[in-house]
């Protein structure tokens, strides 16, 4: 892995509003890398710093090894696909994307026109190059953008939330698309997305940003299983927060969780620093399952009663009262073969286990 | 039924003594009064051979072209800034921009006066004509293309920056043609509205009057009525064609950007 785009100390000011803190962070070569948050947490400020369309109020921003200073959007290693598109209304499909080809003398019109028709079969658009741009759909839109940005060879490609215009559907199928072109043509991406799902599903790795800071950093898997901040925890995906009580530190830790009483966990179920006391227990409603009639299971049980139920078809979420908990347990249960849909009021017993459970501050 | 009637009368109210003009511009009488006499295009011929008329149309048409070019001009660096940077009491600096739309042009033709004679005595000429007009039209230049610029997807002079255009490039790429409708119907506005000015082209203008001044020296001479009827009605005539083509390029302009029409400035 060899670090492409590293960011030191990197702030933003508007006026007073402080959009960028303190941004360091390293992108490695060939990476698939998403910067998820809510709305105003600054993730697209940081994009178009790396774009070169902001300037940085201090820091550094480097590219292949090069400072960035001073280097304007036009001369930066890098390309962007814009929210809205940004596809030029009076030109055709192929005038857009041969648009950064325009300042290229050393290739001839042959070669150009060669590039487009490949970039734009890259992007499934083979033959759409006489069409007018203003009469194309949005998936077509954003597969124009990509050819225009991908033609010419950068090393890195920016994204600025490119599927939220698009319907469900289409966005499931973009996703899966951008997955295979990036490992296609191996170039870096920066996906900026408040999908947190998005981000799971196509990132190698995901910054989590919350009010101009990266909360955390990390892989999918390890953002959604060891969330290291409540407030990430509560951003991906849905998680229950029981409170707890800390009593011993150690390699097992000792914690006696609301509800389900004392056990001991890795210390690795903490990925931040604990003290001993008053602490939060979390627990994804997918580790938690509803004992049915006729299952038996060898986990922990806890007594509850069914206060909500949401069914959706492949899967059905209960809300579970339990006693010594504030807030109903959240449980997602898979619509197998004969499981019933509960009713709200009937007893049933919860299972759990404490090795899915997370500890935080 | 009481309000179509209404809508007739004042459509009528409106309209007729405009229609007036082209029917006494080709009546056979000097004086203007019906029954008409006869038909006759020897009105537009004397016009063909009023030497001093000519001279006062070619002042006119040449503020009115200087008007629109620099009142457009304007209008472009003001419409672009307000609809993509933002920048302190934004919102008062554009508001004394329109100003001088709602100023009454008496005003400004007397201040300007006071201006150029008393305080830097200098004589009147057609760019002092011209520089009063420019004050005038840029509001309403500013109106029309704030609405070419606000169209306007900021991103598209980004991405074109982004692929390798220098600043300067993107906009004369990417954003002046497609606000190139907007300049055109923006200069068409200036133009007339710079060609039929009245008050500040009498108070500011020199030895050589414009075509308005001109004309009001005529009206003092009944004889000379049935001319100005022919001037007035290929003025007329010129003034709807224009306006007709500002709008329509307005129109082509939204729709190349892509947007529904939200009724404009016509």
């Amino acid at each position: 892995m060899t670090a492409l785009i590293t960011l030191k100390g990197v702030n933003k000011y508007y006026g007073d509003y402080h959009a960028l803190r303190d941004i360091d962070l390293t992108i490695n070569a060939g990476e698939f890398f998403s910067l998820l948050g809510p709305s105003g947490c600054g993730k697209t400020t940081l994009l178009r710093t790396i774009a070169g369309l902001e300037d940085v109020s201090g820091g550094v921003v480097m590219i292949g090894g090069k400072d960035m200073a001073g280097v304007s959007a036009n001369l930066r290693p890098t390309n962007m696909v814009f929210q809205s598109y940004a596809i030029f209304p009076h030109l055709s499909v192929a005038e857009n994307v041969a648009f950064g080809l325009r300042r290229r003398s050393d290739l001839s019109k042959d070669d150009k026109a060669r590039m487009v028709e490949d970039a734009l079969s890259m992007v499934g658009l083979s033959g759409y190059g006489k069409r007018a741009s203003h009469a194309l759909s949005g998936g077509q839109r954003q597969r124009v953008a990509l050819a225009r940005a991908l033609i010419l060879k950068p090393k890195v490609l920016l994204l600025d939330e490119p599927l939220s215009a698009l319907d469900k559907k289409m966005r499931e199928q973009m996703q899966v698309e951008l997955i295979r072109l990036q490992r296609h043509v191996g170039i870096t991406f920066i996906l900026v997305t408040h999908d947190q799902e998005e981000a799971l599903v196509m990132s190698d790795r995901i910054a989590v940003m919350f009010e101009g800071e990266i909360g955390q950093l990390a892989d999918p898997e390890t953002l959604y299983r060891r969330p290291n901040s409540r407030r990430v925890a509560e951003f991906i995906g849905k998680m229950n927060f029981l409170s707890a009580d800390v009593l011993a530190l150690g390699d097992m830790i000792e914690v006696d969780v609301a509800g389900l009483g004392r056990v001991s966990v890795q210390a690795e179920q903490a990925p931040m620093a604990l003290h001993k006391g008053a602490a939060v227990a979390g627990v994804r409603p997918e580790t938690l399952a509803i004992l049915f009639d006729g299952e038996t299971t060898d986990r922990k049980l806890v007594d509850g009663v069914v206060d909500e139920v949401v069914y959706y078809g492949d899967m059905t979420y209960y809300d579970v009262r339990v006693a010594g908990i504030d807030q109903p347990l959240n449980i997602a249960m898979k619509n197998l073969i004969g499981r019933p849909v509960l009713e709200v009021g009937v007893a049933t017993k919860v299972v759990w286990d404490e090795r899915s459970l997370v500890l935080l501050a | 039924m009481s309000l179509r009637v209404y809508a007739i009368a004042y459509l009528i109210f409106l309209y007729a003594p405009i229609a007036l003009l082209p029917i006494f511009a080709f009546n056979d009488a000097r004086i203007i009064a019906f029954p008409l006499s006869g038909f006759t295009t020897d009105w537009f011929a004397a016009l063909m051979t009023n030497t001093s008329l000519h001279t006062a149309v070619k002042n006119s048409l040449f503020i009115a072209v200087m008007t629109a070019i620099l009142s457009t001009l304007l209008g472009i660096c003001a419409a672009r800034a307000g609809a993509m940077y933002r920048f302190p009491v934004k919102a008062g600096i554009m508001g004394f921009i329109m100003l001088p739309l709602v100023l009454p042009e008496i005003i400004v033709a007397v201040s300007l006066l006071v201006v150029v004679v008393q305080i830097f005595d200098m004589g009147l000429s057609h760019w002092t004509i011209i520089a009063a007009h420019v004050l005038i039209c840029t509001p309403f230049c500013i109106a029309i293309l704030n609405g070419a610029f606000q169209n306007l997807d900021p991103s598209m002079e980004e991405a074109a920056m982004d692929l390798g255009e220098s600043r300067f490039s993107a906009f004369r790429l990417v954003t002046l043609p497609l606000v190139m409708p907007g300049i055109i119907s923006s200069m068409l506005i200036a133009f007339t509205i710079s060609l039929d000015e009245f008050i500040i082209a009498f108070f500011l203008s020199g030895v050589s009057p414009t075509m308005p001044v001109y004309i009001w020296g005529l009206m003092r001479f009944p004889a000379q009525l049935p001319v100005v009827m022919a001037l007035g009605t290929i003025l007329v005539a010129l003034s709807i064609l224009l306006l007709t083509i500002a709008e329509l390029l307005r129109r082509r302009g939204m729709a190349r950007a892509g947007v529904k029409d939200k009724g404009g400035f016509l």
